[in-house]
């Protein structure tokens, strides 16, 4: 790529590439699916799978131990954040009852040359976080529902998810087995 | 400080042709086409001279009373065209190279966009702010 300063960061190439290829994704999705909704579906539905997954690889790197409430998770996610994406997000907006927050990022490492499209103005870009975000949680009981308040690609200035808790699951047996 | 920016695909059809004046506009595009022919020669000197060694920036193409043409090829056969004018003499070399390494920088993040088809024209919105700042004289 040209860039005027191109310092060869081993780390920024990385994402490059990594970009290149969720863009690359993106679109297949959008030529193999018509509807838009499904894509974005298929998206956090691939990111619940990378989430259910990576929430081993992160408690394994932070040696964290259990959270004490839903702000200790909100730390943690931050921290995910920072480690996977590279980039810092701010948590805010705090539900009055402690169950809701705000992820604030200025910047997306996947959504870096990105310009949607005026047909594709449905489409959810970075879904595939919120799927991520959901798997992770889920696996250590937390059911959350995650959502977007603002998109930098839909023209907002910061791209803010929003977490909510929904309940904490109960080991429960799975179906099938008695 | 250009009056016109123009970007050529490596098949010779336009991909993006911006102007300050949209009157004189079909008249840019002409001067640009021809400027076309200057950009085929010089790429065959250069390939014939040094061998590999080929230099991106064309400089002056084409000069006639009231513009001045300018031209740079990446490695990719795309071609960019920068017309200022002839009045305009305290443009120097330095600055229209400067402008032409922005513009393919502002190119590859347009390529780097997953919804840009390279056989389409450009309609990327940065990549139109960015050639209105550069033409106004913006750096």
């Amino acid at each position: 790529m040209s860039r005027q300063t191109s310092r060869l960061d081993a780390k920024k190439v990385n994402s490059e590439l990594f970009t290149l290829t969720y863009g690359a994704l993106v679109t297949q999705l959008i030529k193999d699916v018509d509807n838009v909704d499904d894509v974005n579906k298929q998206l956090e539905r691939m990111g619940y799978n990378i989430g259910v997954r990576l929430i081993e690889d992160f408690l394994a790197r932070s040696g964290s131990g259990k959270c004490y409430d839903f702000r200790d998770t909100s730390e943690k996610i931050q921290l995910a954040t920072r480690m996977y994406l590279g980039v810092s997000p701010t948590i805010s907006n705090w539900s009055p009852s402690g169950d809701e927050f705000s992820l604030v990022m200025d910047s997306n490492p996947i959504t870096d040359f990105v310009e949607l499209p005026d047909s594709h103005m449905g489409l959810k870009y970075s879904n595939m976080l919120l799927g991520v975000i959901r798997g992770s949680c889920e696996m250590v009981q937390l059911e959350v529902s995650c959502w977007f308040a603002q998109d930098q690609l839909k023209g907002d200035n910061t791209t803010e998810i929003r977490v909510k808790l929904l309940r904490k699951l109960e080991d429960s047996v799975p179906a099938g087995e008695d | 400080m250009a009056v016109c920016v123009a970007v050529i695909g490596k098949d010779n059809a336009p991909k993006y042709v911006s102007c300050l004046n949209p009157n004189m506009e079909l008249d840019f595009h002409y001067k640009v086409h021809n400027a076309l022919d200057v950009v085929e020669e010089k790429m065959s000197a250069n390939g014939k001279a040094s061998g590999d060694i080929r230099e991106l920036y064309l400089g002056l193409l084409n000069s006639t009373d009231d513009h001045k043409i300018f031209g740079y090829v990446t490695n990719t056969k795309i071609k960019f065209v920068i017309v200022t004018e002839s009045a305009n003499t305290s443009l120097r070399d330095n600055e229209v190279r400067m402008m032409f390494r922005r513009l393919h920088s502002v190119y590859a993040d347009v390529v780097c966009n997953p919804f840009y088809n390279p056989s389409e024209p450009i309609s990327s919105k940065a990549f139109n702010e960015t050639v209105r700042n550069m033409m106004a004289g913006n750096l």
